[in-house]
């Protein structure tokens, strides 16, 4: 208690991140009994009738459910495989970077995709990989070459979902990474080149342990995340010939959710990859601890 | 009342306070004592704001509406609207003059009235549309067969007469169904009436046709026509038609389906930009596609649009219905319309026709007239006939021949949709999947190589059955039994 008084003011800083977790993360909470719930609009939450696990067996019932699950964790893995070792290889080179302005002005370049929305990455790859007018098409075409099906085919689909996501999200991974190597104790450089180390010897000796645990907890999130995705890049990117690709949790829970209006079935989804998310989060984190000593928990 | 704010109200006026909602206020609110107040809700997010307000119960509009027939039937389902029936009889007596039995059955849900479906006054859908001038260069007929069609979109792509080169797309294809319903309905084999009622499959407020008897003979054809080039390569990335459009009006397409006069209206500009850019170009109206029975047939309009309701908990219930009786009854609904004559429109031969010099003060006056009027979908002129001249009389001079040619066509050999008294269960269930997966089987059965067909058909088809499709068809099936009491 004395403590809390003498730093009463540090406390005072805290309330408002607090209220904001309060109302923000745990009162929807409340909404989650919805999944065990018959919703009816016209009574409410407290006055719709109990159904038990009804919501969970409709879902594990049905085909289209698992299809998105296998499709999530299927682009996620592949995600995590190809977008995040990217900033880092980024980053690195980066780093060892002699010319201050290049440095900058490359650092910026590879950022700025991070800022475009996805509707408009969605209208640019239309421009680029399409199959009759896309631009890189045409240059096929053009040079005698049969046109690739980028966006219809869905292995096809499948690169160009990944490449996209690269150029959109590397440049904003590679800043993190920066910052970190930035806490680099340059001394231990300007000593490893004394003794002789050559530039790979210092990456891997000084540079990577250096920002070891800024990649474990990216990972560590990352891996938490493996059951949700976002809609709008999915959604976008994807189209009716790639569904069997394309279709994910979130495009799943907003058919069924928004635009069927089954709230119940939603929410339980919701309920769902939060549970799930959970156990890869906490897993994750004590695999982590055991190989590396590194955790966030 | 609930009213659409679609961010467009003119500078002036506010979307609660306007000419219009002045003019239902002067008219209705003071004679009868009443103090009408509209509460804006955003068009995009209609049906969520919808279901707040819905939720909240006191704060609800005494009148609210949706297009959304799921949303509609949800509210039914769980006892949230008004019982109408003995309201309509007593004070709605113009408005149920107005909207007549047909319209009216829509907002039945299980025999109660629970809503006032608005009326839809053109009922035609579609039309088709191919460049006559390339016609004419080649000397071929207009073809009026699918037959006939493949015979010319073959001419187009290998002489090109309009000088494209090979970004020619000789048949104008996306995945909205303007583009492919016309194609599919004319392959579609005549059928019975238990056939119809049982195998028809409706999601959303649209009948669907993967179960008729000719719907794999569609998909063939279109197969045929794509592996050979035809169609436009991306068709399945066009959710909204704008590349359709856009090659459309850059000169580059030959043959298209679309909503029948959608080329005219000036809004889109869409004839003018392809005169523009390619002189000499001329597309005119077709029947392209007669069926089995030598008819044209395609898809229609039912004759209901939006569904106008009453919340459980309103306490004016009375007032609502005398509110839009009010709007059915005189020259109401004409005026909120069509707004001032000679200032607005003129008369010419009865019909209204719009002032195209009409200034912004006076445009501005009625600039939401379809959020106001919402007992009808379609601008009313006051019998069939004077609406369709008004319809017709909206597009620029120069086009009206065409654009009553089209309106002509879509009218002809409609398929009106089928209805049970009740809704399908499974219908709202699985609705919105199986549209997107009905959607998934066209593009996959027509970009499939000729030889793969067989197997994507049986393997989509599959896969569409145990997605609701055999849901909805047992339960069709059962309702259908019950219906015809056998």
């Amino acid at each position: 208690m004395v403590y809390i008084r003498r730093y009463w003011q540090l406390y005072a800083l805290l309330l408002l991140p607090m209220a904001y977790f309060l109302i923000f993360r745990y009162g929807p909470m409340y909404g989650t009994q919805i999944a065990f719930k018959d919703f009816n609009f016209f009574q409410g939450i407290s006055g719709s009738p109990w159904i038990g696990l009804d919501a969970f067996r409709e879902v594990f019932a049905n085909r289209d459910f698992f299809d998105a699950l296998r499709n999530t964790l299927m682009l996620n893995l592949l995600d995590l495989a190809v977008s995040f070792p990217a900033p880092l290889l980024l980053a690195v080179m980066l780093y060892e970077m002699r010319s201050a302005w290049f440095k900058k002005l490359a650092q910026t370049v590879l950022y700025v995709p991070h800022f475009i929305s996805w509707v408009i990455i969605g209208g640019i790859v239309l421009q680029v990989f399409g199959t009759q007018s896309g631009f890189i098409n045409n240059m096929l075409t053009g040079l005698g070459f049969d046109a690739v099906p980028f966006l219809s085919d869905k292995n096809y689909w499948l690169i160009t979902y990944l490449a996209v996501g690269v150029w959109q999200s590397a440049g904003w991974g590679t800043i993190l990474y920066l910052a970190a190597m930035m806490g680099i104790n340059r001394e231990l450089f300007e000593a490893a080149e004394v003794d002789g180390a050559s530039r790979m010897r210092r990456i891997w000796h000084i540079t990577l342990p250096g920002i070891k645990p800024t990649v474990v907890t990216l990972l560590i999130i990352n891996l938490g995340n493996m059951v949700s995705i976002g809609f709008d890049r999915p959604f976008i990117i994807g189209n009716v010939a790639v569904r069997d690709y394309s279709d994910v949790l979130s495009t799943f829970v907003y058919r069924v959710g928004l635009q069927s209006g089954q709230i119940t079935l939603a929410t339980a989804v919701g309920l769902f990859q939060a549970v799930v998310g959970l156990i890869f989060l906490l897993g994750a984190n004590y695999a982590s601890r055991k190989l590396t000593d590194e955790s966030i928990l | 009342m609930e009213i659409f704010d679609r961010g467009n109200t003119p500078s002036g006026y506010t979307i609660s306070d306007s000419y219009l909602t002045r003019l239902v206020q002067e008219r209705f609110g003071d004679p009868n004592h009443i103090d009408v107040e509209f509460v804006p809700v955003p068009r995009s997010e209609e049906v969520q704001k919808l279901n707040v307000l819905m939720a909240s119960g006191s704060e609800v509009p005494d009148i609210v509406f949706t297009y959304d027939s799921g949303t509609f039937n949800r509210y039914a389902e769980q006892g949230g609207l008004t019982e109408l029936s003995s309201l309509l009889d007593q004070f709605g007596p113009n408005l149920k003059a107005f909207l007549g039995e047909d319209t009216l059955a829509y907002g039945q849900y299980k025999g109660k009235q629970l809503a006032v479906p608005g009326r839809r006054l053109v009922l035609g859908k579609y039309a088709s549309y191919i460049r006559q001038d390339w016609l004419d260069k080649l000397g071929l007929p207009a073809p009026t067969n699918a037959d006939e069609l493949y015979a010319t979109l073959k001419a187009f792509k290998e002489k090109d007469p309009g000088g494209v080169g090979s970004s020619i797309v000789p048949f104008g294809m996306s995945i909205a169904s303007a583009q492919y319903e016309p194609l599919i309905w004319s392959f579609i084999k005549p059928l019975t009436e238990e056939q119809r009622y049982t195998l028809t499959q409706q999601l959303g407020s649209n009948d669907y046709p993967t179960l008729l008897p000719g719907f794999k003979d569609a998909l063939q054809y279109m197969n045929k026509l794509y592996n050979e080039g035809l169609i436009s390569k991306d068709f399945g990335l066009d959710k909204d038609k704008k590349k359709l459009w856009e090659d459309m009006q850059s000169g580059k397409v030959g043959f298209y389906s679309e909503d029948a006069g959608e080329l005219y209206f000036v809004a889109n500009g869409s004839y003018k930009n392809l005169q523009t850019n390619v002189p000499g170009a001329v597309m005119t109206p077709i029947d392209a596609f007669k069926n089995s029975e030598g008819k044209f047939a395609k898809p229609a309009y039912a004759p209901n649009a939006m569904y106008v309701m009453i919340p459980k908990s309103s306490q004016n219930a009375e007032a609502a219905v005398k509110y839009l009786d009010w709007m059915a009854s005189g020259k109401n609904l004409f005026d909120i319309q069509f707004g001032v004559e000679n200032e607005n429109y003129t008369m010419v031969d009865g019909v209204p026709v719009v002032k195209e010099d009409a200034t912004k003060e006076a445009s501005d006056r009625i600039y939401n007239f379809g959020d106001i009027g919402i007992i009808v979908n379609g601008k009313y002129a006051g019998s069939d006939e004077k609406n369709e001249a008004a319809y017709i009389a909206q597009t620029p001079k120069e086009y009206q021949a065409d654009m009553r040619k089209s309106v002509e066509i879509s009218n002809t050999d409609t398929i009106a949709p089928v209805r049970f008294d009740h809704p399908i269960e499974a219908e709202a269930k699985y609705g919105s999947s199986l549209s997107d997966k009905f959607q998934e089987f066209i593009v996959k059965a027509t970009i499939v190589k000729p030889a793969s067909f067989e197997s994507v058909y049986e393997s989509m088809m599959k896969d569409y059955m145990a997605s609701g499709g055999q849901a909805i068809l047992d339960e069709r099936t059962a309702a259908y039994k019950e219906m015809s009491g056998k």
